[in-house]
């Protein structure tokens, strides 16, 4: 890599562009911007030094990206129009890329400037619109536009491939894209600057945090104590380097932080929102890391006239970044943000990673109260048009924030551009149990309704009904096909001799016969002679051998006639009876029987078989397997009613499958 | 833990249904008595044996 060495106009110190494609260096002594031009050297002005932030990247630091090694040979430190700082760091390749290494909010994206085949196909920056497709650029996936604001370069370091100039605004956009495609419009010049590339972390980039993250621990616990400007009472930041509100526990002021300065904004109302976490308390999530809750945040929408709060808790650690833990009617998720370019948004439900989530509810969400420290300049009634979509157990939220700023003209006639934000973010719903276990307390409240992402515990059954059931069928046919269609033992034919009176019995005893053991035993009746009229008998199966005896009744009834020009029968001249099997051997029968017309004798067939199939025993089983997956599908339509009774959207949005969709949480 | 008792449950009804198929067992049959030894030596066929003594005056 060639290197150009020189003087700074501005104080002499040796100065030096590694890369060939640097434009600028800041000067390491008086922190001067210095330009290389075709001629000499020239002073650009003095940069502010970067502010420290808990970056784990530093000037100087190399990296592979897709296998091309880097250096990252500058730092440019820009400020957010809704205040706190962001990193560009520039990544000279060895191939000769240019690269720049975004960082905001813990999060990495690699990004590299791309021609725009047709500059009059992108839009004004005054034309962008939140959320809609990103025109005119170049990109495989389709990018939509995620935020647009304006940046201030607020100071550098090393070196800087384009003219920078301290102080300046320039407006920008930020495309977001599915799998981590990330672009951005720098808006400095029209047709606008265009970078795409992708988030990427910094295992990816071969980067690992070692002395420096120790250096950083030391200094945050250094810069952590700070003095109420207010009442002069002592208060921690717990993440110094990000905070840019804070609030006091002493007197309730709510404060600007500044560079480790701190600012009186207002004095909260207290006691109307107390946290059930205190601020400082330390859960344990995902994976065992450790987020100590650092901010709270109480809000409300107001929906058909009545207003419905919630509260936030942010949770902080310094590796992984921020999440909230979100408590609403006593049901708690945890909420970390995603990018989004990964969430496909429809009229009615959203796609992110797969899943279709159904809209629950939109409206206006507006801050009540906050206590603790928070990472942009959080404002009590500030408002952000808050869009939830569920997909048990996870919620997708949107958030859109947006906001005039001024870029000239008068007072009376101010030029006004609109920017703005959507974040979205994926909750996932905790248990109360495992809230408590994780901060480990006690006694948190326990909700009385149905959160709108809350999961039924239940839908395991249907997975193990649908598993059950085809085994239990196929165990029917196959009992069918090996069982047999029944094998006859013995056919007889009985004249019974006319009764001596209407209540008398008469009593016949069948040949012997042989029964087999482990099958059943069908005993069939029929009486060719039986007309408008009825046969009960009474039988007994007796094994001559053992005495065992089985008893068993068969009634047989039979009407017809003619009414009315039509005919009809009633009953049948025949019925049987089927007997669990008996053990095997040699057995008579005993047939004991009365009938209506006594005076008449009554002949009958009697028939025994073995080993015939039914149906009645199948039945029963299906019952009994389907009567829980029965029982837990009402169970089941009735919680997803209460959950869509809290829906602004009604139980017409509701359905089991599409409000359920991990059996993961069944109860266990 | 409901929906392991529903397996437990399951899985009985269905080795339950094999079983009762494979030994020939059926649902609602009525219950078995002995005839005593000596009905059996004597003979067991006799009006009196069935209506007065086996089953006790029916």
């Amino acid at each position: 890599m060639a290197m150009l060495q020189g003087n700074c106009p501005a104080c002499g110190a040796p100065v030096s562009f590694k890369s060939g494609s640097s434009i600028v260096v800041v000067c390491e002594y008086c922190h001067s911007i210095v330009a290389r031009t075709d001629r000499a050297l020239e002073d650009l002005g003095k940069v502010a030094e970067v502010v420290e932030t808990n970056s784990p990247l530093e000037v100087g630091l190399r990296g592979t990206y897709r296998g091309v090694p880097f250096e990252l040979t500058g730092r440019a430190q820009l400020g957010h129009q809704a205040g706190g700082v962001w990193d560009e760091w520039y990544a000279s390749f060895q191939n000769g890329w240019l690269g720049w290494l975004a960082e905001a909010q813990g999060r990495f994206y690699m990004t590299f400037q791309q021609p725009l085949p047709d500059p009059k196909a992108v839009p004004p920056f005054s034309r962008l619109q939140l959320g809609q497709p990103a025109y005119g650029v170049p990109s495989q996936v389709p990018l939509i536009v995620a935020e647009t604001g304006r940046a201030r370069a607020l100071g550098a370091k090393g070196e800087i491939p384009y003219r920078l100039t301290p102080g300046e605004t320039n407006f920008y956009a930020d495309l977001s894209g599915a799998g981590g495609v990330f672009g951005t419009l720098d808006y400095g010049q029209f047709p606008p600057l265009f970078f795409l590339g992708q988030e990427v972390t910094l295992a990816e980039l071969g980067i690992t945090a070692g002395g420096k993250e120790r250096a950083r621990e030391e200094r945050r616990v250094a810069a952590a104590h700070l003095n109420c400007p207010q009442c002069g009472g002592g208060l921690q930041l717990r993440a110094p380097d990000s905070a840019e509100r804070v609030t006091c526990p002493n007197c309730s002021s709510l404060l600007d932080v500044n560079q480790g300065q701190l600012k009186y904004l207002k004095t909260l109302k207290r006691g109307e929102f107390e946290p059930l976490i205190p601020i400082g308390s330390l859960g344990v999530f995902e994976g065992g890391q450790q987020l100590m809750v650092i901010g709270f945040v109480a809000r409300s929408v107001e929906i058909e006239g009545t207003r419905y709060f919630w509260s936030e808790y942010l949770l902080y650690h310094p590796q992984i970044g921020f999440r909230w833990l979100v408590h609403s009617d006593n049901h708690w998720n945890f909420v970390e943000t995603v990018p989004p370019g990964e969430v496909m948004e429809f009229e009615k439900s959203a796609q992110f990673r797969g899943k279709t989530f159904k809209i629950f509810q939109d409206a206006e969400a507006r801050v009540e109260y906050v206590a603790g420290e928070f990472y942009w300049k959080v404002e009590v009634e500030e408002k952000v048009r808050a869009v939830d979509y569920v997909n048990a157990p996870l919620m997708l939220s949107k958030e859109v924030s947006s906001t005039y700023i001024r870029t000239g003209g008068t007072r009376e006639k101010p030029e006004l551009v609109w920017t703005g934000e959507i974040n979205w973010s994926l909750g996932t719903y905790v248990p109360v149990k495992e809230v408590e276990k994780s901060f480990g307390v006690s006694n948190l409240p326990r909700p009385s309704n149905v959160a709108p992402n809350q999961p039924f515990l239940h839908k395991a059954v249907y997975k193990y009904w649908l598993i059950l059931l085809p085994v239990l069928i196929l165990l029917g046919i196959l009992m069918t096909l090996f069982g047999g269609t029944g094998q006859r033992v013995t056919t007889n034919d009985y004249e019974f001799p006319p009764l001596p009176n209407a209540d008398g019995t008469q009593v016949v005893f069948s040949e012997q016969f042989e029964l087999r053991g482990m099958r059943n035993i069908e005993v069939t009746v029929r009486s060719a002679a039986l007309d408008n009229s009825w046969l009960y008998m009474e039988g007994d199966l007796i094994n001559d051998d053992t005495g065992l005896v089985q008893s068993f009744p068969i009634e047989v009834e039979y009407y017809q006639g003619v009414e009315d020009g039509e005919s009809w029968t009633e009953g049948s001249k025949e019925d049987d009876r089927t007997l669990s099997s008996l053990p095997a051997g040699k057995y008579t029968m005993r047939l004991e029987a009365q009938w209506e017309k006594w005076q008449q004798p009554m002949p009958v067939t009697v028939t025994i078989e073995q080993g015939t199939t039914r149906g009645v025993n199948f039945i029963l089983a299906l019952i009994a397997l389907s009567i829980i997956p029965i029982f837990v599908l009402i169970w089941h339509a009735i919680f997803e009613s209460r959950r869509w009774s809290e829906s602004m959207f009604g139980s017409s949005s509701s359905s089991s499958s599409g409000s359920d969709s991990d059996s993961s949480w069944d109860s266990d | 833990m409901f929906r392991k008792l529903y397996l437990v449950f399951g899985i009985g009804v269905i080795l339950f249904y094999g079983t009762a198929a494979l030994l020939g067992w059926e649902f609602g049959t009525p219950g078995r008595q002995q005839l005593p030894p000596d009905a059996r030596q004597q003979g067991y066929r006799s009006f009196h044996f069935w209506h007065y003594g086996f089953r006790g005056g029916k």
